[in-house]
C-alpha cells in the first residue's frame, strides 16, 4: 500500500491503459513534452512516445472529430480538454457525432473525454465550470466523475474499454488535496456503481466529484457537534447513475440531499431528486433537497466564489434543518 | 464549353474508367429522379435532397480511389455512396426510411453510410465531418494501411469554424485528406457573395500551408484526372489538399424548395454543362460510345432504379417497439 493523491491516481489510470492497450493513445493542448497544464499527463510522452500522447492546435471539434475519426477505425483515444470549459466549442461533435453514431448506423465510438472540472481556485467564468448536466443530458454519452484515487485511477480503465463516448469529468481542485492509500495492483470499479463512503441512518448526502469530500467533512461535523450519523453517497458515474444504491440509501435514512458544484436550474441534482420522488416518495420523511451553485457565473473573488460553491459548513446546515423537518 | 483541353482529358481516361464513370453518374441521376417522384408522391417522409448536376465530383473521387480509403460525403454525394457499394435498393431503403436501410429507419435521407464501404454517415453540422475522416485516416494509417481521406464540403462549410479548425489540424499532422469544396454557387438560399470575400475558396489554402487545386465539377474527365492525380500524390506524400470543384446546384436545397432565388439564365447556363451530357459528348467524340448504346445503358440503369424502389416500397419501416435499442453498444 502506498498513498497518492487524485492527480496521480488519474496519471497512473492513463499509464495502465497505455501500457496495457496497445490501441490506446492520448492527445491533447499542451499534454505531451510540457506534461498538461496541470502537469498531469508529466513524463506520459516520454514513456510512450510522440505517436501516443502527442499535442494538437486549439481545436476542441477537431480534436473531438479526429477522435471519432480514430475511435470508428480501430483505435481508443482519451481526449484532454485543458479545461472542461472549453467543450463547449466542440458541443455538436460530442452530442450530435459521437452521441448519435451508435443508434444511427450501429458503428461503436469506443473514446473518451477528460474533462477537469471545477472550481474553488480563483479559475473565474471560463476555468471553472461544472458541466455534467449538459453531457448527462446527451444521448449515448456516458459520464464518470470519480472522487477519490483509486476510483480515479480505475474508472480511466473503464472508460477506455467501455465501446461508447464517456466523459470523464475529474475535478481540479482536489487534484493534490485528496490522498488515499491505494495497493499497486488495479481494482477494476465499473461505470455505473456508486459507493457509500460513510455510513450513517440520519439522513444521506447523494455526491460526487469535490462535493463528496465536503460532505465527509460535513458529515464529520455534525456528528461531533449533534451526534448525527450521516450517510455519504459517492455517486461514482452520473450516466448511467446507480438508481439502486441511490434507492437503498433512502429506505435506509428516509431523508436525502443532493449536492452538486454544478448549476442549480436543470442540474443534475434535480435530476436525482426528481427519480428519488418518482421512485421512494413512500419512502421519505422530509423533501428531497438539493445544493448546488446558484444560477450564476462563476465568480472570481474568493469572497464570491466561497459563498457560491457548496461547502461543508452550508451542507451540514441543510443536512441539520433536513434531519430536523 | 467544349473545349481541346476536355478532349485531351478524355484521351488520358482509360477506356474502361470512362465507361464506369458514366454509369456512375447515370445510375445517380436515375436515383435521384426516383428519390425526386417518389417525394412528390407523398411517399417519402420529411424532404429530400439530391445531387442532380454535381455527380461528375463524387463519381470521380468514388473512382479513383481505393478499397481502403476513408470518406465523409455531405449533402450532394450520393454517386460517392454508389461509387463505394451501396445499392440503389439501400438508396431507396434509407430514402424511404426502411428497416433494412444502412440506419434502420434512425436517420433519414442523405444522413447515412456504411462504414464497410469507407464511408461515414454524415451529421447536418457541415465541417464536422472532416476531422472524422482526418483522425479515421490516421488511425489507418497508424494500422500500417496506406489509406487516404475525402471530405466533400459546400461552398457554405467554408464559413464554419469546423473547416478552418479540420483544414488546420490536417495540415499540422500532415494527413492524407483531400478536402473537395463543391462550389454550387448558393448554400440553400445564400449564394457566394454573401458567403465569402476572397476570390476564390481554393486561395485559402495558403493560409493553412496546403496545395490548393481548381477544376471543373461538370467535367467528368477533368474532375477524375485532377482526383485521381491528388489521390495518388498524398497516398505517397501524406499531406492534406484542398480542391475547389465549380459546379452548380440544378434543385432547390431540397424538393421542399421552389429556388426561385436562383436566376433563370444561371440555370440554362448550366444545363448546357450537364456533366453526362458532357461526357456523353465526349465519348461520341471519342468513338467511345455512340447514342444507341447510351439509350441502352439509361434504359437498363432507369429500370433497374425502378426495381429497387418497387422492392423497398413493399417493405417493412422498424418496428416501434425497436426505439430504445441501441443507444449504446455492449460492453
Amino acid at each position: 500500500m502506498r498513498e497518492i493523491n487524485y492527480l496521480q491516481g488519474i496519471r497512473e489510470g492513463l499509464q495502465h491503459v497505455l501500457e496495457h492497450d496497445p490501441t490506446a493513445l492520448l492527445f491533447g493542448q499542451d499534454v505531451g513534452a510540457f506534461g498538461g497544464a496541470f502537469k498531469l499527463t508529466d513524463g506520459l510522452q516520454e514513456t510512450f512516445g510522440c505517436e501516443r500522447v502527442f499535442d494538437t492546435p486549439i481545436c476542441e471539434s477537431a480534436m473531438l472529430g479526429c477522435a471519432i475519426g480514430m475511435a470508428t477505425q480501430g483505435l481508443h483515444p482519451i481526449v484532454e480538454m485543458q479545461f472542461a470549459d472549453f467543450i463547449t466549442t466542440a458541443l455538436h461533435q460530442l452530442l450530435n457525432n459521437a452521441g448519435t453514431r451508435h443508434y444511427r448506423t450501429g458503428n461503436a465510438v469506443p473514446m473518451v473525454i477528460r474533462a477537469p472540472s471545477g472550481g474553488g481556485s480563483g479559475g473565474g467564468p471560463f476555468h471553472s465550470e461544472e458541466l455534467e448536466s449538459f453531457f448527462c443530458h446527451m444521448p449515448g454519452v456516458k459520464v464518470v466523475y470519480p472522487a477519490f484515487p483509486s476510483d480515479a485511477r480505475a474508472l480511466i480503465v473503464s472508460a477506455v474499454a467501455d465501446p461508447n463516448p464517456v466523459v470523464y469529468m475529474e475535478n481540479k481542485t482536489i487534484y493534490r488535496t485528496v490522498k488515499e492509500r491505494v495497493s499497486d495492483e488495479l481494482e477494476p470499479v465499473p461505470i455505473g456503481k456508486a459507493r457509500v463512503c460513510h455510513e450513517g441512518q440520519d439522513a444521506v448526502v447523494i455526491a460526487y466529484g469535490a462535493m463528496v469530500h465536503e460532505a465527509l467533512r460535513a458529515a464529520g461535523e455534525l456528528q461531533a457537534s449533534d451526534g448525527y450519523e450521516v450517510m455519504v453517497l459517492d455517486l461514482r458515474s452520473l450516466k448511467p447513475y446507480d438508481l439502486d444504491t441511490i434507492l437503498a440509501a433512502v429506505a435506509a435514512t428516509g431523508r436525502a440531499l443532493v449536492v452538486s458544484e454544478g448549476w442549480k436550474t436543470c442540474g443534475f441534482a434535480a435530476e436525482i431528486s426528481a427519480a428519488i420522488t418518482e421512485s421512494a416518495f413512500h419512502l421519505l420523511d422530509a423533501p428531497v433537497r438539493r445544493l448546488t451553485a446558484p444560477d450564476t457565473p462563476i465568480p472570481f473573488s474568493a469572497t464570491l466564489e466561497n459563498r457560491y460553491r457548496p461547502s461543508a459548513p452550508a451542507i451540514a446546515t441543510a443536512l441539520r434543518q433536513l434531519i430536523e423537518f | 464549353m467544349w473545349t481541346l483541353d476536355t478532349v485531351q482529358k478524355v484521351g488520358a481516361v482509360d477506356t474502361a474508367v470512362w465507361h464506369e464513370v458514366l454509369r456512375l453518374m447515370v445510375l445517380a441521376r436515375k436515383v435521384d429522379e426516383q428519390i425526386i417522384k417518389l417525394c412528390h408522391q407523398g411517399r417519402i417522409h420529411g424532404s429530400s435532397f439530391t445531387g442532380i448536376g454535381q455527380e461528375a465530383i463524387s463519381t470521380a473521387a468514388a473512382i479513383a480511389s481505393q478499397p481502403q480509403d476513408l470518406f465523409g460525403p455531405c449533402i450532394r454525394n450520393l454517386a460517392l455512396h454508389l461509387g463505394r457499394g451501396e445499392t440503389p435498393l439501400g438508396i431507396m431503403r434509407q430514402v424511404l426510411a426502411r428497416r433494412d436501410s444502412a440506419t434502420g429507419g434512425r436517420d433519414g435521407n442523405i444522413h447515412h453510410g456504411r462504414l464497410e464501404n469507407g464511408v461515414y454517415a454524415m451529421i447536418s453540422h457541415l465541417g464536422a465531418m472532416i476531422s472524422v475522416v482526418a483522425g479515421g485516416v490516421m488511425a489507418k494509417r497508424r494500422q500500417g494501411i496506406d489509406a487516404v481521406g475525402v471530405a466533400f464540403v459546400g461552398d457554405g462549410t467554408t464559413s464554419t469554424g469546423d473547416f478552418h479548425e479540420a483544414l488546420n489540424f490536417a495540415a499540422v499532422f500532415d494527413i492524407p485528406i483531400l478536402v473537395i469544396i463543391e462550389n454550387n454557387h448558393y448554400a440553400y438560399s445564400t449564394p457566394t457573395s454573401g458567403q465569402y470575400r476572397c476570390r476564390r475558396l481554393v486561395d485559402r489554402a495558403a493560409g493553412y500551408g496546403i496545395d490548393g487545386v481548381s477544376a471543373d465539377g461538370n467535367n467528368a474527365a477533368e474532375m477524375y484526372v485532377t482526383v485521381n492525380e491528388i489521390l495518388t500524390d498524398i497516398r505517397r506524400t501524406p499531406r492534406p489538399v484542398l480542391l475547389e470543384a465549380e459546379t452548380m446546384r440544378m434543385r432547390g436545397h431540397g424538393e421542399h424548395d421552389n429556388f426561385k432565388y436562383v436566376p433563370e439564365e444561371l440555370l440554362l447556363l448550366y444545363r448546357r454543362r450537364d456533366p453526362i451530357n458532357l461526357a456523353v459528348r465526349a465519348m461520341a467524340a471519342a468513338k467511345l460510345m455512340d447514342s444507341e448504346q447510351f439509350a441502352a445503358l439509361e434504359t437498363s440503369i432507369t429500370e433497374e432504379v425502378a426495381a429497387a424502389a418497387r422492392q423497398a416500397l413493399s417493405e417493412e419501416e422498424p418496428s416501434a417497439d425497436t426505439l430504445l435499442q441501441g443507444v449504446y453498444a455492449d460492453a
